[in-house]
């Protein structure tokens, strides 16, 4: 595998190549898509959350203007399954068809579709529609709200964590909870589906990470060769894992727009956004940790249950990275389910991981209290630097230097550990830190490049641009071979007619399509040398191998042929190149992770119960980040979504009948400007060549992991108050020692 | 959202002539409260009367000293306004720590005064809530009930008056005035919103076919120590936990009069009156604050999700007593 | 005076100015100005996140100010002059605010970033808005940002207003 050891435009700051059609509205994403003689759809939520549908009164509805047919469990066209395999490429979020009986699993499930010719008739009908349910009164509420464990599903052991907590003269045993938290990305879930000829042919527009995932999985259940189905995403309003794979709104109106024959849009209601299409599920986890008094991790126990729903299974899996995270012989996890009455989950940012590292990382903080040790040189005595779960060197692994690097930047040698110790005015001054991993992985993909007459480029892959950047890095990619400005480069994705990418999901784009557009750019700089060295060309009876590619152009021997002059001397219009990556042996030799420190000051006012995150200092080690600008950027958005999980996101799910009661973005608070602290986020450069030739891991989920200990830590500091739930909310913090009331 | 007819109207006569043969009619002027329930299907008017263009903009100064601000002034203009900014400073707070800048622009002083509870099981159609529908029961008593009430509160509702602004007009003393068929008439600002009690859907004392023409400020306080302090869990664009208003007048650290007020922890704009005469004559120390507070608390009756609120509110009672005791000139 | 009553089938005219051009618009009473920018008029660049006055994203200009374009009734806007993102940039030139936002990389997905400038824009010509980092975080948590780039967006908007001020400056200069 080739290096690109000292590039000139990958690893540079570059502001987004399709920015510009952001900033003036232009950009169009799936909300902003109509096509002639569309109709609406607009779901009509179910009000309970267990129980069965007795009967639906349509007729009010119908009579409403602009009615065109109301879709429901007796009006529902016959449907397959989709198989629902991450490996076969059709996942779906939720393998049970809308209406595909009459029992109601969840609130806001869907009871009916309603379709109109306008969005706001389409929304009057369906308050309009009347259901009569026979409601059932054992509703299985959250996880959290009683203390069922449900059934094991995974568990992971090394050495025997038994023994040694036997013999352990330090022990610290705890229990965190997560509440269940909402992606809420701002633009809404939304499909449009047309259908095409008497063979025919489904075309979808979708808000999706997954547009392959999607494409196969329609074509499994409208019994369809996948070719017939094209699914169209060009911009997406993000998705933080929401919009991984397939929700029912997606499979009623496609089937919708098949009934009525004519295309048919539905934007989901936030409301029901929030409700049926999926959220980080509630966890519990308990942690056992075993040191000897010099701090030395003896053994880990980490027990964790994740919630799911009762129509399909998504584990989260919250003790994925423990194994890995520190040098320490003796571990295990478990990881147990448990099905309740709320809508499916789904992974959501750091998916696992995010939540086990909140555990993890507030309990190594507890044992370095009760050990007197400084957190930080806790987790630098039990530095794991080889991979203690797969018993393999790390790819490359700087963790050490974040730590540190964020320490001194940070002013962690300043901290006076004493609780309250550190005040100024009416505020308690709180220091905590905690580290961050993700997993560093690859996929197969696919891509195409294109030298065209007028010396642009066209790259096409058909992955997704969710907003971390993928259309301007593959620009850069293209950019570095070719020599060609990054202006010059026409990037193509978000359609099923391209040749296949990945999911947008678990950090991977970037490290699985970078490398196949390499390929594919290399491959089309063959194809215009072969002309170039071939009878008539510029080149004619040189060594292809003499050619260097310059700034757009060929050269060799002083001489110079720009790529537009090659094609014109031959009349053509382009020249082609195709390209495939995948991971290959480098799997077998070395783990690949990226890590990262989070350094956390928050400031606690007793005097009025207020506590706010204040300055964050993070280092970050992704290998080589592609685009620094956009990189940097995923890791500050990542501080205020932990901000978020750490003080203020909470589904709130009435206990007494599931119903979920703040579907809304006012009552379920996400971080606003003002909560946004002062952030200082550094990115390492330590190209990981090992993984691909870029050097580049994934950037963006990692900055997630280790905030909401961090905060926590740091919480502990200033109050005195040891806090293992989270949202850390006011009334948490109204026993603190240090309280004034 | 069903559909609704819409009419215009021109002068406050037709105003009320179409509310008299509409009954089911609802007045906009922001739309903030009315468009957003209506798409919830909370509130079902069958005609939509926009009085954007009746005459009641403009804030002018009485005679009496008195600060008159017309019904459709914003809570934007209003908080800029400088006879506001310089005498009553505690409502420019008070309307600055509210909502955002985008609803301030499009809410109304009357509108204000007009808006309906934040109480989730309120906004969810689904659920039983006695000021929705009288007589299904309250969701929220053995519900989620972070949010709601610990003063105010009745057996039969527990929803908060979710206003910042109204906070500060109980504190500075208000007169609303009202037109109806019979002409204007007013009202003590302090008798205007209704406690719960049994009839939790009755919540003020305006005519089915009357509207707000204007407010009227009572005579600045001078010199005046003012704060507005506002406890909620993010730090922007949210309803208040807690929130107090405080207005102090001091004289050599003594107290001459104070005013004081609640938002976020009662079902209607919560004047503390029995608080405020603990600290008229007393040293403008913690001990007299934490009296006060004492007092302002004294008939607190926590749910079970909200106790915390009786704490936050002390605290915000004593912390806004101190800062308008530094504040002052 | 004689009331008369509409029914409520009735479809509404309503003249409003847009982006600067006089535009006659024939609506339903109940029309959402948002509704009606994005699905009638084919303006797409004012989004919807919630529909209810929460996000922001729907922030346009109803005569000269930032407002929701969710909690207006179209009907409302007789007569009122509304700006949306599409006519910001003038002459396919992006303003300053824009071009701010572009440098800085100050959104990720860009579905806010419309009702973002907007309120940015509306915030840097009112004169009487504080200037410091606190109001302007403030003032601006209207518009929420669930890809959390608020501190690039906070950098862009205060680059912008240095750029304005010294372009006030220069055109002071002029005779």
């Amino acid at each position: 595998m080739s290096e690109i050891n000292d590039p000139a435009i990958v690893g540079h700051q570059t502001p987004r190549i399709d920015g510009e059609d952001k900033l003036t509205g232009r950009a169009t994403y799936t909300t902003d898509w109509q096509v002639t003689g569309m109709l609406h759809g607009y779901p009509v939520p179910a009000t309970i959350a267990h129980g069965t549908l007795e009967a639906l009164e349509l007729d009010e509805a119908r009579a409403m203007p602009g009615v065109v047919d109301i879709l429901h469990h007796r009006h529902f066209p016959e449907l397959q399954r989709s198989p629902n395999s991450m490996k076969h490429g059709d996942q779906v979020s939720e393998v049970r068809l809308p209406f595909e009986d009459e029992r109601i699993y969840y609130h806001g499930q869907y009871i009916a579709l309603v379709v109109a010719e306008t969005f706001d008739q389409a929304r009057a009908a369906a308050l309009c529609v009347r259901a009569r349910y026979r409601r059932e009164h054992d509703v299985r509420p959250g996880l959290l709200s009683g203390d069922a464990e449900g059934e094991t599903v995974d568990d992971y052991s090394r050495g025997d964590p038994d023994i040694a907590f036997a013999s352990a003269p330090v022990i610290h045993d705890a229990t965190y909870t997560i509440a269940p938290e909402s992606h809420v990305p701002l633009e809404p879930h939304v499909t449009l589906a047309e259908w095409h000829g008497s063979e025919p042919r489904l075309i979808v527009h979708e808000s999706t990470q997954g547009i392959f995932y999607e494409r196969n999985a329609l074509a499994r259940i409208f019994d369809l060769p996948a070719e017939r189905v094209e699914v169209i995403s060009h911009y997406i309003g993000s998705g933080f894992g929401n919009k991984l794979f397939m929700w029912p709104h997606a499979v009623a109106t496609a089937a919708a727009a098949r009934l009525l024959g004519r295309p048919v849009k539905t934007v989901l209601p936030r409301q029901q956004d929030m409700m049926s299409t999926g959220q980080r599920p509630a966890s519990r986890q308990r942690i056992r940790l075993a040191a000897d008094p010099d701090g030395r991790l003896m053994a880990i126990h980490h027990d964790s249950t994740s919630e799911t729903s009762l129509v399909d299974r998504h584990v989260d899996a919250c003790g994925g990275a423990t194994p890995s995270a520190y040098a320490c012989d003796n571990v295990a996890t478990r990881q147990r389910l448990l099905a309740v009455n709320h809508g499916t989950p789904c992974p959501m940012r750091a998916p696992g991981e995010v939540s086990g590292i909140f555990a993890l990382e507030s309990a190594i903080d507890e044992l370095a209290l009760e050990l007197d040790m400084d957190p930080l040189a806790l987790r630098l005595r039990n530095y794991a630097d080889h991979d203690p779960q797969r018993d393999l060197p790390w790819s490359s692994k700087q963790l050490d230097v974040c730590l540190k690097g964020a320490a001194e930047r940070f002013g962690w040698a300043a901290r006076d550990p004493r609780i309250g110790a550190m005040r100024k005015g009416d505020e308690i001054i709180g220091y905590g830190m905690a580290s961050a991993t993700w997993f560093a992985g690859r996929q197969p993909c696919e891509a195409r490049v294109e030298i065209r007459a007028d010396g642009s480029l066209l790259a096409a892959c058909g992955t997704q641009d969710i907003g971390t950047g993928t259309y301007t890095i593959v620009a850069q990619a293209v950019a570095e071979l070719t020599g060609v400005p990054v202006a010059s480069i026409d990037v193509r994705l978000g359609e099923t007619s391209l040749p296949a990418g990945p999911l947008s999901g678990g950090s991977m784009t970037t490290a699985t399509a970078l490398p196949a557009v390499a390929a594919a750019t290399r491959d089309a700089l063959d194809a215009l040398q072969e002309i170039a060295v071939g009878p008539g060309g510029h080149f004619a009876g040189h060594d292809r191998a003499s050619l260097e590619v310059k700034e757009g152009a060929l050269v060799a021997k002083g001489q110079r042929a720009g790529f537009a002059e090659i094609l014109a001397r031959h009349r053509l219009g382009s020249v082609s190149g195709k390209g495939s990556a995948a991971p290959g042996g480098e799997r077998r030799q070395y783990s690949f992770r990226s890590f990262g420190a989070h350094f956390v000051e928050v400031r606690w006012d007793p005097g009025i119960s207020r506590l706010r995150v204040a300055r964050v200092v993070s280092s970050i080690d992704v290998g080589r980040a592609v685009n620094p600008l956009a990189a940097r950027n995923q890791v500050e958005g990542a501080i205020a979504m932990g901000i978020g999980m750490g003080l203020l996101e909470r589904l709130e799910y009435d206990p007494r009948d599931a119903r979920l009661i703040n579907a809304n973005l006012a009552d379920y608070r996400v971080p606003v400007h003002a909560d946004m602290p002062d952030v200082d986020v550094e990115l390492l450069d330590y190209p990981d060549f090992r993984f691909n030739e870029f050097g580049a891991r994934g950037i963006g989920e990692i900055g997630l992991t280790g905030i909401a200990p961090a905060i926590a830590n740091a919480v502990h500091h200033a109050t005195g108050k040891r806090v293992r739930d989270l949202p850390i909310t006011i009334e948490t913090l109204l026993d603190s020692p240090l309280i004034m009331t | 959202m069903k559909p609704f007819a819409f009419s215009r109207a021109d002068s406050l006569e037709t105003a009320v002539e179409y509310r008299q043969a509409e009954p089911n009619s609802a007045f906009v002027a922001g739309g903030t409260t009315l468009l957003d329930l209506t798409k919830l299907d909370v509130m079902r008017p069958s005609r939509v009367i926009d009085i954007n263009a009746l005459p009641l903009e403009g804030i002018e100064r009485l005679g009496d000293d008195r600060l008159r601000i017309g019904a459709l002034v914003t809570n934007a203009e209003l908080a800029r306004h400088p006879a506001v900014r310089e005498d009553y400073p505690l409502l420019a707070r008070a309307i600055l720590a509210g909502a955002s800048t985008q609803v301030r622009n499009m809410a109304t002083t009357a509108g204000n005064i007009m808006q309906r509870t934040r109480c989730p099981y309120f906004r969810d159609v689904a659920a039983a809530c006695n000021k929705r529908q009288p007589g299904s029961g309250c969701d929220a008593i053995g519900g989620i009930n972070r949010m709601h009430a610990v003063l105010g509160g009745s057996e039969a509702c527990v929803a908060v008056h979710p206003s910042d602004m109204c906070v500060a007009l109980a504190a500075i003393g208000t007169t609303l005035t009202l037109h109806g068929p019979q002409g204007e008439r007013e009202i003590d600002f302090a008798d205007f919103h209704r406690l719960p009690g049994t009839t939790p859907h009755l919540e003020h004392m305006l005519g089915d076919d009357e509207l707000i023409v204007a407010i009227t400020l009572d005579p600045p306080l001078r010199p005046l120590g003012t704060a507005y302090l506002k406890l909620r869990d993010r730090a922007s664009y949210e309803f208040a936990l807690a929130s107090a208003g405080a207005m102090l007048s001091l004289d050599d650290g003594m107290i001459g009069e104070a005013r004081l007020a609640l938002g976020g922890v009662a079902t209607r704009p919560w004047r503390c009156h029995e608080a405020e005469a603990l600290l008229v004559g007393r040293r403008a120390e913690e001990a007299a604050f934490t009296q006060a507070a004492d007092a302002a608390l004294a008939e607190a009756q926590p749910l079970s999700h909200n106790a915390f609120k009786v704490v936050l509110a002390r605290q915000a009672i004593v912390r806004a007593l101190r800062d308008a005791r530094e504040g002052h000139p | 005076m004689q009331m008369s009553l509409s029914p409520p089938d009735a479809t509404l005219t309503v003249r409003l100015i847009l982006n600067g051009e006089p535009v006659t618009l024939e609506v339903p009473p109940q029309a959402i100005l948002l509704d009606v920018l994005r699905d009638q008029l084919h303006l797409g660049g004012t989004k919807k996140g919630c529909d209810h006055g929460q996000c922001g994203a729907c922030t346009v200009h109803v005569d000269g100010r930032a407002v929701n374009a969710c909690l207006r009734l179209a009907a409302m806007c007789e007569g009122q002059a509304i700006t949306t993102i599409e006519g910001l940039a003038e002459k396919g030139q992006l303003h300053p605010v824009q071009e701010a936002f572009l440098v800085h990389d100050a959104y990720q997905c860009g579905y806010c970033s419309p009702g973002q400038i907007m309120s940015a824009v509306a915030l840097l010509e009112d004169p009487e808005a504080a200037t410091d980092d606190a109001a302007v975080r403030d003032a601006m948590s209207g518009n929420l940002c669930r890809c959390g780039a608020y501190r690039n967006i906070q950098a862009a908007i205060a680059d912008a207003r240095r750029h304005l001020e010294s372009n006030a400056q220069q055109q002071g200069r002029q005779p």
